[in-house]
């Protein structure tokens, strides 16, 4: 029958509800409906430049669909008096929806760019199918953001399927069900205190003062261990064996937080306080991961104190089960590559200590990273960029230093192999002699660097200025950071150069903005990494350093960047946005390598994205290309 | 027009003849002062049985129309004629109409009578539009002895009148069609061809309209003046 019915339609109506179909929200819509926009459409043509809708026409009156071709919105930049590119509306895709809900003029104005047909409907077709459809009307609704609203569910839908639970790591701390926290004096001896965790079924108390401040911490494990150590009586008074100044996050923290400090210092209780520090509950890992099979905390306590090597080894598949679990929570891809890292870091602290434990090279050292791993911004695909930082005892040379730490560097970078860091192909690993330096070899390789590079060296050696201390003790680092970022703020050419580096790598968009491929042999393939997130990463480290930013992550970098005014707070959401969007999909996509049983890669081809995905990563890749232009216009490159 | 050929289609089914008031039927407008703008243009396609006039038939019409410089959709004409004596195996192939969809077609007389309400005299556009005159003459003269000329324009000519430059590597429909990235949904079929070239008029009266060509005359005197031009490179 219904084919028979479509039959029945004139050619050119059958073709347009085909076009429709192929895209949201018309692919849900009922064929009746899509005949009726194609019986009442228009069609229309604008040629490059036209304009196609003006806040001057007044109140919109059309709705339309990009048939071919594009339309870009304009808006004036009175700072800096030129016109930017809002947005880009592409082939299928619909305009102006705020402005026709609302019964308004349209803010943007709306031009072609390139010659293009629009297919359109007048106020009354619209309102038929707003109010008949309902996938039309909630489209409508959501407006232009249900795109990345669309994207992000389908993350988190995926990795819930294996998941089974709907707790979202953005909910505030205030909503994980804190029950009246138990509470005690200091005074009271810990024989009554464990009684009234016994009595209230739990598994911590919270030692407070008059003011209800929490001052300790006494949980079940402290029982265990005061009476295997036997450090004294059960009468002893609890603040004698309590864990003083418990971690407190205010209220309005949300659990990604209250998980990451959990995981860091291996608690499983953390105190939630009221502005003025009055605790007002407690949290517990096994509160905010109740329904969860593998648990951040327990796991980074696990690899914490892990007693051999190939313990962490086997481990290490726990993590990317983690990742499944993070993503099936709610957390957004910033958060997930901070949890990889965080774990990173704890794996990499383990085999440092195993290694000192069996052979101590008895010189103090900070164990450096770089790159991703510096930025925070490990995925499950991770190289190994280290190096070590020490201070030469006196009575010693450097070589006489290195004699003793690359050895036992030697070991720690060959196990973190076998833990999952593949070796670094460039040999940037604290084994090779030339990142194996003290605190004034470190700084003379910057000053060289800084002074003397060329725009070549400049594409290998950027990462290390992205750094941070793993291990050790931090201080000198800071202080070598404070010099590097005083010289670089300093030196304007250096900048330029850098700027000049950060624009080698294009967005992989042709001047069609249709996508531009790796090379001939791989036709379909696209480098998350390189292509899609070395743009953002490489142009927000010269703002970054330029403006004497110290974090190296690069979303904390753009929030820093946007605070001190450099960029435009709307610019940077929708960079920060652009880019844990490139990232998200990149780790979907290795987590699907993983489940094929694949060698993990950065490359996608495009055309196994479903239509949404394909449309946001072009959108996310234009705004590399904005933000590059910043980095032209602020460097006249 | 839907919802007129919808009635029409119920009461074909019903058996009626169709009524049509013969004494009055439209007079083609000449190429006048009026605006591109204000106009209502015809784009025609037909589908024949082959390529010669003198022995061939018209077995189906498409036709879209443009008014304002924009193409309504909801105005529009897609019809298969019933002329089931036709031997049609020789163009079967290219527009993809067999014996049995001819006959599920229209009367002929009914269905030219309708078409010349419906083009109410307007301008007639088509892709290499002699062609299709002299067929559509010839079948309204035939079945109706209608034999009033319309304007036609071709767009064949059109195009290059006002993209001189253009690179098409050939002067069919389809390479225009491409030059514009131009999406045709069903290549030989008559409504599909009207609305590939009608939206190649789109192209042209967009263009029109910045080179201040303002209304019917003016779009006549460019093209004539633009064929003389290349009359004169061909010698």
């Amino acid at each position: 029958m219904a084919s028979n019915q479509d039959s029945n339609r004139p050619q050119n109506t059958r073709a347009i509800m085909s076009f429709l179909r192929e895209h949201a929200p018309f692919s849900s819509m009922d064929d009746t409906h899509l005949a009726h926009f194609a019986e009442h459409a228009s069609l229309r043509f604008f040629a490059d430049g036209d304009v196609v809708l003006s806040p001057d026409d007044g109140v919109v009156k059309r709705f339309y669909v990009v048939k071919q071709g594009r339309i870009r919105g304009e808006r004036h930049n009175e700072k800096e008096d030129r016109t930017e590119t809002t947005f880009e509306i592409s082939r299928g895709e619909c305009f102006p929806l705020a402005a026709m809900i609302g019964e308004r003029p349209t803010r943007t104005l709306h031009r072609a760019d390139g010659d293009t047909f629009c297919l359109s409907i007048e106020q009354d077709a619209f309102i038929t199918l707003f109010s008949e459809s309902d996938p039309f009307r909630d489209f409508c609704l959501r407006g232009v953001s249900s795109l990345l609203d669309q994207v992000n569910q389908r993350i988190q839908s995926n990795a819930m399927a294996s998941m089974g639970s709907s707790n979202s790591l953005d909910t505030p701390l205030e909503r994980y069900a804190l029950r009246n926290p138990i509470v005690c004096s200091p005074d009271l001896p810990v024989r009554k205190a464990v009684a009234r965790m016994h009595e209230n079924n739990v598994g911590s108390i919270i030692i407070t003062d008059d003011n209800r401040h929490p001052t300790g911490i006494f949980t079940l494990r402290d029982l265990r261990t005061m009476i295997a150590e036997e450090k004294g009586p059960l009468d002893t008074p609890v603040r004698q064996v309590m864990t003083p100044d418990p971690c407190r996050l205010p209220a309005d923290a949300d659990a990604f937080e209250a998980a990451m400090l959990m995981a860091e210092h291996h608690f499983a209780h953390l105190c939630v306080v009221d502005d003025e520090q009055r605790l007002i509950g407690v949290v517990s890992e096994r509160d905010l991961f109740a329904l969860q099979r593998v648990d951040l905390v327990n796991l980074a306590r696990t690899i914490g104190t892990a007693t051999h090597l190939r313990t962490l080894v086997s481990l290490r598949s726990d993590v990317s089960r983690l990742v499944d679990a993070m993503l099936a929570h709610g957390a957004d891809s910033g958060q997930v590559v901070k949890i990889i890292t965080t774990l990173n870091d704890v794996t990499v602290r383990r085999v440092l200590e195993l290694n000192l434990q069996k052979n101590d090279p008895g010189i103090p050292f900070t164990w450096l990273t770089f790159g991703s791993e510096g930025r925070q911004e490990q995925t499950l695909l991770t190289d190994q960029d280290n190096g070590i930082l020490f201070r030469t005892p006196e009575g010693m040379t450097e070589d006489q230093v290195r004699e003793k730490l690359l050895p036992f560097a030697q070991i720690v970078n060959k196990e973190l192999a076998e833990c999952g860091f593949t070796l670094c192909k460039g040999n940037i690993m604290a084994s090779n002699p030339k990142l194996c330096l003290s605190n004034r070899e470190w700084d003379d390789w910057f000053i060289r660097f800084i002074d003397a590079s060329t725009p070549q060296n400049l594409v290998y050696s950027s990462i290390f200025l992205d750094m941070r201390a793993v291990f050790g003790p931090t201080e000198p680092l800071h202080e070598l950071l404070e010099k590097v970022l005083a010289r670089i703020r300093k030196n304007a050419l250096f900048q330029k150069m850098l700027a000049g580096n950060a624009l080698q790598r294009k967005p992989p968009l042709t001047m069609f903005r249709n996508f531009r491929y790796l090379n001939d042999e791989k036709k379909h393939a696209l480098d998350l990494k390189r292509q899609g997130l070395a743009p953002f990463v490489e142009a927000v480290r010269v703002f970054a350093l330029a403006n004497g930013v110290e974090t190296a992550n690069t979303l904390e970098r753009m929030e820093e960047l946007a605070k001190k005014g450099v960029f435009d707070p709307k610019d940077a959401n929708a960079w920060k946005e652009a880019y844990s969007l490139i990232q998200a999909i990149r780790m979907r996509a290795h987590q699907e390598m993983l489940e094929r049983g694949e060698e993990l890669t950065n490359y996608i081809d495009p055309d196994d994205l479903n239509p949404l995905d394909r449309r946001i990563l072009r959108e996310s890749f234009r705004q590399a290309q904005r933000l590059q232009q910043k980095l032209e216009v602020t460097y006249q490159l | 027009m839907l919802d007129y050929i919808k009635q029409w289609l119920e009461r074909r089914r019903a058996g009626q003849i169709g009524e049509h008031d013969w004494d009055n039927l439209p007079t083609p407008k000449s190429a006048g002062d009026q605006l591109l703008s204000d106009s209502r243009l015809i784009v025609l396609d037909l589908e024949t049985t082959g390529l010669n006039a003198a022995k061939d038939e018209v077995i189906a019409i498409g036709a879209v129309a443009i008014s304002g410089g924009v193409i309504h959709l909801d105005d529009q004409f897609d019809l298969i004629l019933r002329r089931p004596e036709l031997d049609i195996s020789e163009t079967v192939l290219i527009h993809g109409i067999g014996p049995e969809a001819l006959t599920q077609g229209h009367e002929t007389e009914d269905a030219l009578l309708y078409l010349l309400e419906w083009m109410n005299g307007d301008p007639v556009l088509a892709y290499h539009s002699a062609f299709d005159q002299k067929f559509l003459e010839k079948t309204l003269k035939a079945e109706l002895g209608y034999t009033q000329h319309h304007l036609w324009i071709d767009v064949a000519d059109l195009l290059p009148a006002f993209f001189p430059d253009a690179k098409t590597g050939g002067k069919g429909l389809d390479n225009w069609a491409d030059l514009f990235g131009l999406e045709v949904s069903e290549r030989h079929h008559a409504a599909a061809d009207a609305l590939a070239t009608a939206e190649l008029t789109l192209v042209a009266l967009n263009k029109a309209r910045k080179e201040d060509v303002k209304t019917l005359k003016d779009l006549n005197d460019k093209l004539r003046y633009h064929r003389r031009l290349q009359n004169m490179h061909r010698f």
